[in-house]
């Protein structure tokens, strides 16, 4: 039985398909959010993925921020049930996730079974979000997915001390005027988004083992950062940017196996 | 006798458009005097057979108010500024304000500076509640208030009619903490916004008028079969939780809210001015006698406690601390109450509470997720 989980963020869209919620047979990311073409692109390109058709798929859960305005779902979720459930299913020991989206940064505690004991969300900031990224990027003229393989070379990483994003901005041109190595003024930036992330964390408590989800942890600096703030080991699996489509696949697996067991009990009923 | 929904959207109306009760009184010849949150004796005001009306701010995205007011002031204290700015409370003969915290310290200057048409009466409610000298200093801070009043709006205000303003006062906060446990019978009638249009109405009326209406609600309610709640339980703690829209996003999520200790609403109603001879010293006395709130410093907190035993009375399933965009004093009382709850076995939520925006995304994914969370452990 397949089972799709969207993940419709503000930048981005993340699908997957798992079978009989045990085995993922296909994944897709799309790099338009909600509003977009994104939401239908992705879920087209996700059957493409693994050669399924529309017929073929018993169950569709969406998430994401764009969660409501997706149609041709069965049901819908919260992103932070989501990414619990879908980080439990990659990486089993997780019990803190940390994640950071494209407008916003959460901290979650759950339990061996995936479950949500706790959370925490960034106020409306973009400090410490992957928009903070986005618009750093900008300024320096490199891509966004660039940024980690660039900072690795930073000798010295310079302190950016503005969380606020516009002079956080502002403070990156001065010192790039003063001829600072990109990589350098990098290597701060992540630290910058680490040191405002590690404060939600140490809100909500760390139990370990710490994981990562979402797109920003396929960012080597990002995750560095966050270790070093953190003061310990944090996890990141290769499917990190999909863990919430993956958990709403999941959801939908538990929800279209609920759905068959009440059929099949009515029909011994009748 | 009107159904209870003409009732509720009556009070809804009154929330969302507290003008027209602005002009209503003015239209009868009645002084209106503008109350700032949170404690003000507005017996005093009401002795003189004026109205006291609640200054609570609203959704605004302040244009002018930055003038005066940072951008980190607390939102509810810019929208208060920008009001005033722009004429919004045109009619209220003077304003009251107690300085409860900096940022009151702060609008009471700028008040005085840029709304020269109202004048403003602040005043000081002693924190060190613990000295025989606090009770002295009210009393005359109190009486100052008082001539004050008399001087502005020329309304005599005597002892005979304060003792039965006083009376008035207590028998309104009476009805209103019965209609919030009536309310928990039928909390599919007593939405989370239903709840909050009767809560947030009583700062726009007339005290015994709203009595009377909020009375004629009870009966109503009571007349009604008993509701089974299928949903889960929530209570409100913070400065304010508006607006309706927020509210909205607690139905959607089949979430109730079956008691608060909200600013604006239960901490309104839960202290009585106690008995004695003398109304200038009961309605001092009242102020000796409030706890568990933000704003009254306590040798022992114990706002946490009073939150753990409104979860047990009403069997409800976590707190959901509504904070104020800036509001320092909140902010710093957060993770002590968060703490407390949680040791006690209970979930916490923390939303923002912005007046500059109309958007509540954020908090819908909160509260959905919260949602999702309680229904996973008390399924
Ligand atoms: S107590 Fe908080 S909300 Fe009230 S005026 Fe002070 S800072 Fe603002």
């Amino acid at each position: 039985m397949f089972t799709v989980g969207i993940d419709i963020g503000s930048t981005t869209c993340k699908s997957v398909i798992i079978n009989d919620g045990s085995i993922i047979v296909g994944r897709a990311i799309v790099p338009f959010g909600t509003g977009t073409i994104g939401p239908k692109r992705v879920y087209q390109s996700v059957l493409d993925s693994c050669g399924l058709s529309r017929d073929d798929i018993e169950r569709t859960l969406v998430t994401g921020y764009g969660r409501f305005t997706f149609d041709d779902a069965d049901n819908q979720k919260s992103e932070m049930s989501c990414h619990a459930k879908g980080v439990n299913f990659i990486i089993p020991s997780a019990r803190t996730i940390i994640d950071i989206g494209g407008q916003d940064a959460k901290a979650l505690r759950i339990n061996p079974n995936g479950m949500l004991e706790d959370f925490v969300m960034n106020d409306k900031c973009a400090a410490g979000t992957g928009k903070f990224l986005d618009v750093m990027a900008g300024i320096l003229n490199v891509k966004v997915a660039d940024l980690g393989i660039i900072s690795e070379h930073s000798q010295v990483e310079v302190s950016i001390s503005n969380t606020c994003t516009v002079f956080a901005e502002s403070e990156v041109i001065s010192k790039l005027s003063m001829n600072v190595a990109i990589e350098d003024i990098i290597a701060g930036i992540h630290r910058s988004v680490a040191k405002k992330v590690a404060a939600l964390v140490y809100r909500n408590g760390i139990v370990k083992d710490v994981a990562m989800s979402g797109g920003v942890a396929l960012n080597k600096g990002v995750v560095g950062a966050m270790r070093k703030e953190l003061k310990t080991d944090i996890l990141v699996h290769e499917d990190c940017q999909l863990a919430g489509a993956l958990g709403a696949a999941l959801f939908a697996w538990e929800e279209a196996v609920k759905a068959n067991r009440c059929s099949q009990t009515q029909k011994n009923n009748e | 006798m009107r159904s209870v929904n003409a009732i509720i959207q009556e009070l809804d109306r009154i929330v969302s458009h507290p003008r027209v009760m602005l002009e209503k009184y003015l239209g009868k010849g009645k002084k209106v005097v503008g109350c700032f949150p949170i404690y003000i004796p507005e017996e005093l005001v009401h002795a003189g057979g004026m109205i006291p009306m609640g200054i609570w701010g609203g959704q605004v995205s302040p244009a002018i108010a930055g003038k005066y007011s940072p951008t980190f002031t607390c939102s509810i204290m810019r929208s208060c500024m920008e009001f005033g700015l722009t004429g919004k409370y045109q009619g209220l003969s003077c304003v009251l304000l107690s300085v409860l915290c900096d940022t009151f310290r702060g609008t009471s200057q700028s008040w005085r500076i840029g709304v020269k048409d109202i004048p403003i009466i602040p005043f000081i409610q002693p924190q060190n509640r613990e000295s025989k000298a606090a009770k002295e200093y009210l009393i005359a801070e109190y009486r100052s208030v008082r001539n004050r009043l008399e001087e502005i709006t020329g309304c005599k205000i005597t002892d005979h009619a304060l003792s039965k303003s006083i009376e008035v006062y207590n028998r309104h906060n009476q009805t209103m903490r019965e209609f919030a446990e009536v309310a928990n019978e039928h909390l599919d009638v007593v939405s989370a916004k239903n709840r909050h249009a009767v809560m947030k109405s009583s700062h726009f009326m007339e005290k015994a008028e709203h009595t009377g209406i909020v009375q004629e609600l009870i009966a109503g309610l009571k007349a009604l079969p008993v509701c089974e709640w299928k949903g889960k339980k929530v209570i409100l703690t913070g400065i304010t939780a508006e607006p309706n829209e927020l509210l909205d996003i607690f139905t959607a999520n089949k979430i109730a809210v079956v008691g608060d200790d909200l600013a604006q609403e239960s901490r309104q109603f839960r202290t009585d001015i106690p008995d004695g001879d003398n109304p200038m010293e009961r309605l001092t006395d009242q102020w000796f006698l409030r706890k568990g709130c933000s704003l009254v410093f306590e040798s022992h907190r114990c706002r946490g406690d009073m939150l753990i035993n409104q979860l047990k009375e009403n069997n409800a399933d976590g707190i959901v601390v509504c904070l104020m965009k800036f509001c320092d004093i909140e902010e710093y009382e957060y993770p002590i109450i968060a703490q407390q709850i949680e040791d006690a076995g209970y979930p916490t939520l923390c939303i923002e509470i912005d007046q500059s925006t109309q958007d509540n995304e954020q908090s819908r994914t909160k509260i959905q997720s919260f949602t999702e969370m309680i229904n996973d452990r008390r399924p």
